[in-house]
């Protein structure tokens, strides 16, 4: 029975793991240790099995994770369907100090667009659109901070899309090129 | 996978578990609803304010203080400055009460004689004698039950500001020990749902408190501005039926009808002014505040209206025939934002 008390009794254990992990993350680097403890009275921590969803494709979410300890597994079951396999095509394994899901965040009715399965013993930190809203009606200079690095962080993301689908789109254009050239030989 | 679900089946066992308990608690002790309705109203009208004087650096701690030791001090302000006028209403009321069912029972035995004459005899009413005792029983009974009464209310006006200071200070982190319990599977949904209930639940509640405030300022000045006796009661009264919809203003209006008719009951004149005035606070309601507040306030079906009161009666009497629409709509809130919530997220 274990399981229904760890977040209870281990409250020392957790805050000190928690404050590191919160520093350590871009989204917080900005706060001070007040606003830390702050966010850290906050935000969810929860545990995970081995093999246990975090969540799945296509449904509503409502928050970002961080990793505390283990490692995450992201999934897609679209692709998986295309390339006839089950479970979903593995995309990559996230480790400690890793975050997942902040679409979900900012966007409203935001459907999650992989599956995240913990792949070891997982303990997260649970950001979530009630507790952002919280931390911006309390603490607005807070809140400001963590929305500015968000905002930040998603222009990187979609940066990163865009050059990857140009790349793809060179690539596409080298190949097609190619067959044309094949053909006229 | 087969131990994962089991974890999540005993974990949310757990959760239901703490959650029915509480809600045995809150209907099997004595005046522990009402306390938590009421403390609720406190919690709900104050967080706003808290969540502003936190905002300026205050700790959350005096930002609870201040506002309790403020509205504290104008309240104890307001019934300083009222209690001498509400205890000589009283004290006047049931001084005067014999006299008001003598008044009744000549009107009533002047119809008895009519309708005698009309029969020529052959029907006999007798209402004046039936209704007067009736209304004596009714005072009897009325003041035997008021010590209880009084009591139950002191209990609860003591113990609802100190739940609601408690739900201010540590009620976030209740919530979160709570939801520690519940399966990673449904964890997301569940705090989704939370939040929208707390904020429904905080809008539709703060937008009664300030309807029935509103509603119950315009019928005291109204009557004042007449001198119509027991001005302050009948303002208080009719606040506090405006929470009950379609038949809260009739409810609340009838007190004043019935003060006009005891104390001037030739003068047609008031029974039109008292009309306005009530015509007018509700005019008021339905222009101004409903379309202010129409989004927060939740209508219910007349017939759900009714059976609401007729449960909250059987349960609670008087005070749950109050209640019972406040709940009735809390409870339509939570199961619209369950079933939507449930459409949506899985979807």
């Amino acid at each position: 029975m274990n399981f229904l008390w760890d977040n209870f009794f281990r409250k020392d254990q957790k805050e000190r793991t928690l404050y590191t992990i919160l520093k350590e993350n871009y989204l917080f680097q900005d706060l001070s240790e007040k606003d830390i403890r702050f966010v850290s009275d906050v935000i969810h921590v929860r545990n995970y099995r081995p093999g246990e969803v975090v969540f799945s494709q296509g449904e509503v979410g409502v928050g970002m994770y961080i990793i505390i300890k283990g490692s995450i597994d992201i999934t897609m079951t679209e692709l998986a369907e295309s390339a006839h396999r089950a479970g979903g095509v593995y995309i990559t394994r996230l480790s400690p100090g890793d975050f997942f899901g902040e679409i979900a965040l900012v966007e409203e009715n935001s459907r999650r667009s992989a599956n995240a399965v913990a792949h070891n013993e997982v303990q997260l930190v649970g950001f979530y659109k009630s507790d952002l809203v919280e931390i911006l009606q309390r603490n607005p200079t807070a809140g400001f901070q963590v929305v500015s690095r968000l905002a930040e962080v998603l222009g990187r993301r979609l940066r990163e899309t865009t050059e990857k689908v140009s790349e793809l789109r060179r690539q596409v254009m080298e190949i097609k090129g190619h067959s044309k050239l094949s053909e006229k030989k | 996978m087969g131990s994962i679900r089991r974890e999540n089946l005993v974990k949310l066992i757990a959760f239901i578990g703490i959650l029915s308990l509480l809600i045995v608690v809150l209907l099997r002790v004595q005046d522990m609803l009402v306390t938590q309705v009421l403390a609720f109203v406190i919690f709900y009208s104050l967080n706003p304010l808290v969540n502003r004087l936190e905002r300026s650096g205050i700790s959350r701690t005096w930002a609870i203080i201040i506002p309790f030791v403020v509205t504290g001090f104008c309240l104890w302000l307001v019934i300083y400055l009222i209690s001498p006028m509400i205890s000589s209403q009283i004290k006047t009321l049931s001084t005067e009460y014999n006299s008001y069912i003598d008044i009744l029972s000549q009107q009533l035995s002047r119809i008895d004689d009519r309708i005698k004459d009309l029969t020529l005899g052959a029907f006999e009413m007798n209402a004046s004698e039936k209704i007067a005792q009736y209304l004596s029983d009714g005072a009897k009974v009325f003041f035997t039950a008021l010590p209880n009464f009084a009591s139950s209310i002191f209990t609860i006006t003591l113990l609802a500001p100190f739940f609601a200071f408690f739900m201010l200070k540590d009620g976030r982190n209740f919530v979160r020990k709570l939801l520690a319990l519940v399966p990673n599977n449904i964890f997301e949904l569940s705090l989704n749902l939370l939040h929208q209930l707390n904020t429904q639940l905080g809008d539709f509640i703060r937008a009664r408190f300030l309807e029935a405030l509103i509603v119950g300022a315009i019928v005291w000045a109204g009557l004042e501005i007449k001198d119509v006796k027991y001005a302050v009661i009948l303002g208080v009264f009719a606040g506090i039926t405006s929470l009950i919809p379609y038949i809260g203003p009739v409810i609340g209006a009838v007190p004043a009808f019935l003060v006009a008719f005891f104390t001037d009951h030739t003068n047609s004149f008031l029974f039109v002014y008292i009309t306005v005035v009530y015509v007018f606070a509700q005019v008021v309601d339905m222009l101004f505040i409903v379309p202010l507040l129409v989004a927060k306030i939740v209508d219910l079906h007349p017939i759900s209206v009714v059976v609401a009161i007729i449960i909250g009666s059987q349960l609670m009497g008087v005070l749950g025939m109050i209640i019972a629409i406040p709940v009735a709509s809390a409870l339509k809130v939570i199961s619209q934002a369950i079933f939507t919530h449930l459409i949506e997220f899985k979807s």
